[in-house]
């Protein structure tokens, strides 16, 4: 393989994990709050809002069930304005980002759901507020399965990622359609593949070995 | 200390309203281990959580050291929380912290420094018996430890009051006993008054002072625990006291056919109940010898209700018809309970 097309791959994953890095720090700082509120705005529970716990589980809802190539199309408008082009590494971001939000949300409200509602009564029983019981309860006893669903967002994310290279997003996945389908170069293919299942690998288990530390159960 | 004045709670659901609690008052006084019994479903979970607002009341009032609790707002609810203990059945554990950091917990909330934290923890890990397992996480230890655990974080504050919300229920007889022993060492030692709530009678027996009998939401009998132990009114009491102290005939004597009245040859049997010193008088050998009677004794069991004994016997007196109707006048004068259960004919003498 020529020094061109190491340089290009090299290039590409770059692309790649910080297309997924930035929009997976950007899903989990918005989505970890949608989850709690997902959560704690149920009937009966800390900050039971009814309402409010509807209106967010459509919109959840909606953005999940859009696919994401046809959603990264449709928000192009929203795209340009926040970063001004819709084309490039940065511009992937933004719909990389909205979709993986409610997959966050749900995640997380599902990780929160397993802790027993036994133990929020407890702490409401020592006279812990919602504020409280959310970081000091149910987010230290949810850490681990939040963990694990982060670990799938970003696993998610980096399949994703592959095709945000279809508006010029960059990154392996884009390097494999450009060149390796598109100018049959099979060794390009094979290696971009070899890549992707090797980052899934290492993202999984990672985030496998930190839930298990953090899980006293 | 706790004050409960006409309290009702109704749950709205989608598939009707269940009306839990029809107007409960209760007073429990300082120092006090007042017991509440019921079957699952009458309402004595509500009622515990009534007492700190876990369940918000429909109608009445809660006053617990003098502080009405249903007026107050979110926030002065929460202070007052931490001025009352809970342990609960299933413990409610954080996991995720080790044994030293769940008791710290109600120490972090009331926003305690390090120092003083560390301090309390330490003299709470001696008083539960724990020190040694202070770093462990609730998953390593026994039902009967986190328990423990549970009573240190709950005693943190240093409330005026502990409820237990059916704390023995989960663990087997000798870790109940030996978690009854702790609450009762902790009831002596700070004069804490402690509400709990069971379904088991041998709770209330080994340390209520009062108990409370719930059934269908409503309070149905209530009192010192020796006097409903002995003199138990209604038919729920009677069925929960049963597996403890029978009042029942044993199944024995299903098949005896009893009559009211004597006829001649006939037996006379008796039901004695001893409470308190009577226990130790020597009634059947004293009638023995007074009056020209034989007496067989059927069934018989002596407990003690904390320190006091209490026990019961039942006898059949053999002799002339006027010697046992002299035996009965005697026992009359007695301190002990007498209840003529009946005549019985037997063709031939007990030899059991």
């Amino acid at each position: 393989m020529s020094q061109d097309m190491l340089a290009l791959l090299i290039k590409s994953l770059w692309e790649t994990t910080y297309m997924v890095a930035v929009s997976g720090m950007i899903s989990a700082i918005i989505g970890i709050p949608l989850g709690i509120i997902l959560i704690t705005t149920n009937k009966g529970h800390i900050l039971e809002n009814t309402a409010l716990n509807k209106v967010l589980g459509v919109i959840v809802n909606a953005a999940r069930s859009t696919p994401f190539i046809i959603l990264m199309v449709a928000i192009i408008p929203f795209t340009r304005l926040l970063v001004g082009t819709s084309i490039g590494t940065n511009a992937a971001i933004v719909p990389l980002s909205i979709a993986a939000i409610p997959f966050v949300a749900r995640i997380v409200e599902s990780a929160l759901k397993e802790v027993d509602y036994g133990v929020i009564e407890a702490a409401q029983a020592m006279g812990a507020s919602p504020r409280e019981i959310i970081t000091k309860v149910l987010l230290p006893e949810a850490m681990p399965g939040i963990i694990l669903g982060l670990t799938l967002t970003i696993i998610s994310l980096i399949g994703y990622s592959a095709m945000a290279g279809a508006i010029g997003g960059g990154g392996l996945g884009d390097l494999a359609i450009r060149y390796g389908y598109q100018r049959f170069r099979a060794d390009i293919m094979l290696i971009t593949v070899i890549i992707l299942i090797a980052q899934v690998q290492i993202v999984q288990s990672t985030g496998d070995y930190v839930a298990r530390r953090l899980n006293k159960k | 200390m706790i004050t409960l004045d006409n309290i009702e709670k109704i749950y709205e659901s989608d598939n009707g309203t269940v009306h839990a609690l029809k107007g409960i008052n209760l007073t429990v006084s300082q120092g006090e281990i007042f017991g509440i019994i019921g079957t699952s479903g009458a309402g004595k979970s509500t009622l515990i959580r009534c007492i700190n607002m876990l369940e918000c009341p429909t109608k009445g009032s809660v006053t617990v050291d003098g502080q009405e609790l249903t007026t107050l707002s979110e926030k002065e609810l929460r202070e007052q929380r931490k001025k009352i203990g809970m342990i609960f059945q299933h413990f409610n554990l954080l996991s995720s912290r080790t044994v030293y950091q769940n008791i710290a917990f109600p120490l972090e909330l009331a926003k305690r420094s390090k120092e003083e934290i560390h301090t309390e923890v330490m003299h709470l890990l001696t008083l539960v018996g724990l020190a040694d397992k202070k770093d462990q996480y609730p998953a390593q230890l026994s039902g009967g430890q986190k328990q423990r655990v549970g009573i240190a974080r709950a005693l943190a504050n240093h409330p005026k009051v502990l409820l237990c919300d059916e704390a023995t229920s989960a663990l087997d007889p000798q870790t109940t006993k030996s978690i009854l022993e702790l609450l009762k060492n902790i009831n002596r030692e700070f004069n804490l008054t402690i509400v709990l709530i069971t379904h088991e009678m041998q709770v209330i027996k080994e340390i209520c002072n009062q108990v409370a009998v719930i059934e269908n939401g409503y309070i149905i009998e209530q009192g010192k625990v020796l006097d409903v132990f002995t003199q138990p009114k209604e038919n729920t009491t009677k069925e929960f006291i049963s597996s403890i102290i029978s009042h029942n005939l044993p199944e024995f004597f299903a098949d005896l056919s009893l009559s009211a009245t004597s006829t001649p040859g006939s037996n006379l049997m008796l039901r004695l109940s001893f409470i308190g010193n009577s226990a130790e008088d020597p009634v059947i050998s004293s009638i023995i010898r007074r009056f020209d009677i034989d007496a067989s004794i059927l069934h018989g069991n002596i407990d003690h209700i904390q320190s006091t004994p209490f026990g019961t016997l039942i006898v059949e007196l053999s002799g002339e018809q006027s010697s046992l109707d002299e035996t009965l006048r005697y026992l009359q004068t007695r301190d002990l309970g007498i209840e003529v259960i009946g005549y019985v004919t037997r063709h031939a003498r007990i030899t059991n």
